[in-house]
């Protein structure tokens, strides 16, 4: 695997070698994960636009019931922290250990904002008796939204790690920080079809 | 400083970030009265009511569809990985969106 | 019996050694206690009992009652009540793996309480619920109907300890530098801790996709499942194949371990 930190200059004029053509970001084996993951997450979008098709009217209200604000506002975070990841890995990869210190920090800050806004949506929901069991859709709402969010908290871990590994006296392995950082946009991708799913169709 | 905010995946950001906030902005304010308008203008060109809720889901699954192949293909770097990741991720993408697409428009 | 390989302890000697003398042969009855174990189970729990595809939770009475008291569900009881004592011993697979790993040993305790805490409510519950309805028969129909549900909840429902165990078990394959089990399976055995996060919604739902029938409750976790348990096994299987006899726990229990395999005085 090409996958040892090349010393490549990363700017707009990337020398398109043909390692950098077939380089796989990170651990191979977090690329596995991250498929599979998205590939059970597909099952539970399918089957949500299954019942969707079944229960068109509950379904409706329930949209209506969602925060599409704390929603969207979410959704701007989760693309802002992935952005400064991405930011973040190609400065460690270019060996700009200080520079991607500081952007992981601002991802992971960014990142953590999240779990925050989402107490804010879940807990008026819940004492306004809007619960998994009141429906189909709540129970996929919460179901869907709470597995992302789990993925969300070990994201912040994984980024936690990714930080010590860039802070400490040892060099950094870009490996690893390429294989959190493809975690994360997983997490990313998933919200962004969620955030579609649930609070913008109509 | 300068250097990221040239940087392409800031471009990208600035993309993602201009669609989630023009849908925001334009689903709350079909919640409105410029739904009414929206509607008005919608059946002279010739659709129902229950039509421009289809063509808004279809645009917003398909934006949605757009912006994970963003981050996928630059955020995730997949743009210069092997052909089997691109092959694996792109198919996954056309595979959720196709079912969707579908169960979506079979359900109405 | 070929006596003119040298006689030093290398791995090709043990070939010259009937099965019944393996070395790791501790580890190969474990290992084909499983497929023993996972047969008769599932002997008893499809075509004997027809409990799985689980049964509906929001059957009416009258049949759950029909269903307790049905002869099928005697004989798969008894089956059970004899078999169950096999669970252990297929667990401990698991754990002499993770016993060769760089990780520390907490991992393996973790997995050990797991599987026992999770074998007592995930199994022994099940077969509590369920014997008594079948073994003792003239309990009130809303009771059996509560055994009923006990047992299905306890089954499927039984999410924690499991939780811990495939979490423990993934984690400390992804963290492994021995390498013994390979990273991908680690991952894949995140999706175990996933898939019994997936079932938790069975408490709620009566009905519908979410429930303890549903399809994504069980038809999905059950899919992440039998392909993984299928895929671990075949992975532990290589990894105890490729185990170097000199790093066997129970080296000590040989003589001579750099010797020759026969005893003096004997030939093979």
């Amino acid at each position: 695997m090409t996958e040892i930190a090349q010393e490549f200059s990363t700017g707009p004029g990337n020398t398109r070698n043909i390692d950098a053509r077939r380089h796989v970001p990170g651990d191979p084996s977090m690329w596995f994960f991250v498929i599979g993951d998205l590939i059970i997450f597909g099952v539970y979008f399918v089957g949500y636009m299954y019942y969707r098709g079944q229960y068109r009217d509950m379904f409706l209200q329930g949209h209506a019931k969602l925060n599409l604000n704390i929603g969207a506002v979410n959704t701007v975070v989760l693309v802002t922290s992935s952005l400064f990841v991405a930011l973040g890995t190609s400065a460690a990869r270019a060996g700009k250990t200080a520079d991607a210190l500081r952007l992981f920090s601002i991802a992971l800050a960014c990142g953590a904002a999240f779990p925050l806004l989402k107490m804010f949506e879940y807990i008026p929901e819940i004492t306004a008796g809007m619960t998994p069991g009141t429906n189909l859709f709540f129970m996929y709402y919460y179901v869907m939204t709470g597995m992302h969010l789990c993925h969300v908290l070990l994201g912040l871990v994984i980024l936690c790690f990714v930080i010590r590994s860039l802070r400490g006296p040892a060099k950094p392995r870009i490996s690893f920080v390429e294989t959190g950082a493809t975690y994360w946009h997983m997490v990313d991708i998933v919200w962004l079809v969620l955030f579609a799913l649930l609070y913008l169709m109509r | 400083m300068k250097a990221y905010l040239r940087n392409p995946l800031t471009f990208v950001w600035a993309l993602l970030t201009a669609v989630i906030v023009s849908s925001w902005a334009w689903l709350t304010a079909l919640a409105t009265d410029v739904r009414q308008a929206t509607e008005e203008t919608f059946a002279t060109m010739g659709g129902a009511a229950h039509h421009l809720d289809i063509t808004i889901t279809v645009a917003v699954l398909l934006a949605a569809a757009v912006k994970a192949q963003l981050v996928i293909w630059l955020f995730m770097e997949v743009r210069h990985a092997p052909t089997w990741l691109k092959a694996t991720t792109s198919g996954w993408l056309v595979a959720l969106f196709g079912l969707l697409l579908g169960f979506y428009l079979a359900g109405q | 019996m070929t006596k003119s390989v040298a006689p030093a302890s290398e791995p090709a000697t043990t070939r010259s050694r009937p099965w019944r003398k393996s070395r790791k042969l501790d580890q190969w009855i474990a290992f084909w206690s499983v497929p023993f174990f996972f047969s008769v189970f599932g002997l008893v729990f499809i075509p004997l009992s027809w409990m799985m595809p689980p049964r509906s939770p929001s059957s009416p009475q009258a049949q759950i009652v029909d269903f307790m008291h049905s002869h099928n569900l005697l004989i798969a009881c008894a089956v059970l009540t004899l078999a169950f004592g096999l669970g252990p011993v297929s667990n401990a697979v698991y754990l002499m793996q993770i016993k060769r790993m760089s990780v520390s040993p907490v991992f393996r305790y973790t997995v050990m309480m797991g599987a026992i805490t999770g074998t007592i409510v995930g199994m022994l519950f099940p077969l509590f619920c369920f014997g008594l309805g079948a073994f003792r028969p003239g309990y009130d129909p809303a009771i059996l109907a509560m055994l009923y549900d006990f047992g299905y909840l306890a089954f499927i429902g039984s999410l924690g300890c499991f939780c811990i165990m495939w979490m423990a078990f993934g984690l400390a394959i992804i963290l492994d530098e021995n390498l013994i089990l390979p990273k991908w399976l680690g991952y894949y055995t995140v999706w175990q801790y996933v898939s019994e996060l997936i079932a938790a919604p069975v408490w709620i739902a009566k009905s519908g996709p979410f429930a303890w029938n549903g399809l994504m409750t069980f038809w999905l976790a059950m899919t992440l499942f039998v392909s993984w348990q299928f895929i671990v096994y075949v992975c532990i299987f290589r990894a105890i194949k490729n185990q170097p006899d000199d790093e066997l726990e129970n080296a000590w229990l040989e003589p001579e371990p750099a010797s020759t395999d026969t005893l003096p005085g004997t030939s093979a």
